[in-house]
């Protein structure tokens, strides 16, 4: 047998233990993995500043011994909950903005109540933002505030900035955040107006369930739940791939439900009307054209976001009055965008250099 | 190490990639489709009928067994939280009002001292850092 006949024959058989080995640690660890607690989440050391209703405000406590002048308030999006921004420590956002010198706020949501049903984008833009604002100006004496926003919550962010274009607002941060809805061609179709009575589902349910939401996410991508499991047994014996999964698959499936007039709203202004893209926009009875926007302003979005499409969200950055402004095209999926080895390695370090430029 | 093209494990993880991304593609054409909508919001909208109609049901019959039904154990979770909230409420105006020393007798809270908010940007400090070289 020649040589390299001989070192394919041993790499062969060192393989086979390899996978031998690994499929003694499945067994094992797959028995563990059904018996064990899922990894903490949103651990970074808080304090919740307010909860009304469906809204919470948390300040970060700070971990370093000087901070940037300018708090920041990350906007959650309201369809999902903020501890994806607060994974585990070593692999968080918010653990990472504050060693780099951020006073970091967050608002957050909890699931709307049945009598919060009624709750419009006119109540988060209008009332939660302007008094999670106040609240922080209040609590850090500074009468600045850059926001971040991620998906929705960039949404709101730029109704937010469009109508308080004169202030407090310093910075403005979206993450992956749509402008034109007929291009998240799928959620498109689903809603179509001629099949998809929303007035008749929010008139029947109130608040619209989490499991309808969920499932509206999962349809974009049917068979990767089923592939993702596939995943997970075959390396259930990593425990750092383990801990990753069960950290993200949490959190995919702890979606919130949402309040049923704001989900009319969402439906018929910009799924139906596409009213943000167009322009025509109205927020209790103001106006609220992105196009107006002034303040210093970054978009990242993600090349291969399955959620919110490029086509969908590349409108933000050429058509704001913003004179400073900037678009990033990172790697990595709606998700992997923010959270994870990608988003440590590509997103946060941007971030972290675009925006201390402009927190002093 | 065997290379990647006779790595059976290897070969299987990328055939799975492939087969999630094609059937994904599959799906997703198929989903686009109007009577793929006709057909799913027909489904949803029975099947949310139905929900309504049985969740009515269950109220009337656990009102006729003197229970309390999911809605009403939902409103005094939601009292409950509008009582903690208040209570937040209270306590931040509290320490706003008295001053953090105060307050933290009052609350048994002691207050956290406040980093200064000096900080200045890498390049900031950098160019400060160069400006004082020789």
């Amino acid at each position: 047998m020649s040589p390299a006949a001989q070192q394919a024959q041993a790499d062969i058989a060192g393989r086979l233990q390899q996978e031998i080995q690994r499929a003694v640690q499945r067994s094992i660890k797959g028995v563990e993995y059904i018996g064990s607690a899922a990894p903490a989440m949103g651990v970074t050391p808080k304090d919740v500043l307010v909860t009304r209703g469906t809204m919470s405000l948390y300040h970060y406590r700070p971990l370093v011994d000087e901070i940037y002048r300018v708090p920041v308030l990350v906007v959650m999006a309201t369809t999902n909950r903020g501890y994806i921004l607060d994974l585990a420590p070593g692999q968080s956002f918010i653990e990472f903005l504050l060693k780099r010198g951020f006073d970091v706020y967050m608002l957050d949501w909890t699931a709307p109540r049945p009598d919060e049903k009624h709750l419009r984008i006119d109540d988060y833009v209008l009332d939660f933002i302007p008094d999670c604002i106040r609240r922080v100006q209040q609590d850090s004496g500074e009468p600045d505030v850059s926001i971040v926003g991620y998906c929705f919550g960039g949404v709101l962010s730029l109704l937010y900035a469009s109508i308080f274009s004169q202030g407090p607002l310093k910075n403005l941060v979206c993450f992956t955040t749509p402008i034109d809805f007929r291009e998240m061609k799928l959620f498109h179709n689903f809603s179509d107006r001629r099949y998809f009575n929303v007035d008749q589902l929010v008139d029947s349910v109130g608040n619209v369930p989490p499991e309808l939401i969920l499932s509206s996410f999962e349809m974009l991508r049917p068979v990767s739940r089923t592939v993702g499991q596939i995943q997970l047994w075959e390396n259930i014996w990593n425990d750092e791939f383990v801990k990753s999964y069960r950290m993200f698959d949490r959190w995919s499936t702890d979606t919130l439900p949402l309040a049923g007039e704001y989900f009319r709203q969402i439906t018929k202004d910009l799924m139906w009307g596409n009213k943000l893209y167009e322009r025509t926009m109205t927020v209790g009875g103001h106006r609220a054209d992105f196009h107006s926007i002034k303040v210093p302003l970054l978009h990242a979005v993600a090349e291969h976001d399955h959620i919110v499409p490029y086509g969908a969200s590349r409108h933000l950055i050429p058509n704001v009055a913003s004179t400073d402004k900037e678009e990033v095209v990172l790697k990595g999926g709606h998700i992997s965008l923010v959270a994870g080895a990608n988003a440590a390695k590509r997103l946060w370090p941007k971030l972290d250099s675009w925006l201390s430029e402009r927190s002093v | 190490m065997p290379n990647q093209s006779n790595d059976p494990a290897e070969l299987w993880r990328t055939f799975l990639a492939e087969a999630e991304k094609n059937y994904n593609n599959l799906a997703n054409q198929a989903m686009a489709s109007p009577e793929f909508s006709r057909l799913m919001n027909q489904a949803g909208g029975a099947s949310f009928g139905a929900q309504k109609m049985l969740g009515e049901m269950m109220e009337r019959y656990l009102g006729s067994m003197n229970l309390p039904s999911r809605a009403q154990l939902a409103d005094m979770g939601e009292r409950l939280q509008a009582i903690e909230a208040q209570l937040m409420e209270i306590k931040a105006m509290l320490v706003a009002s008295l001053g953090d020393a105060a307050a933290a007798g009052a609350t048994g809270v002691a207050p956290r001292p406040k980093p200064p908010r000096t900080k200045r940007p890498p390049s900031a400090a950098a160019g400060a850092a160069g400006g004082n070289g020789p």
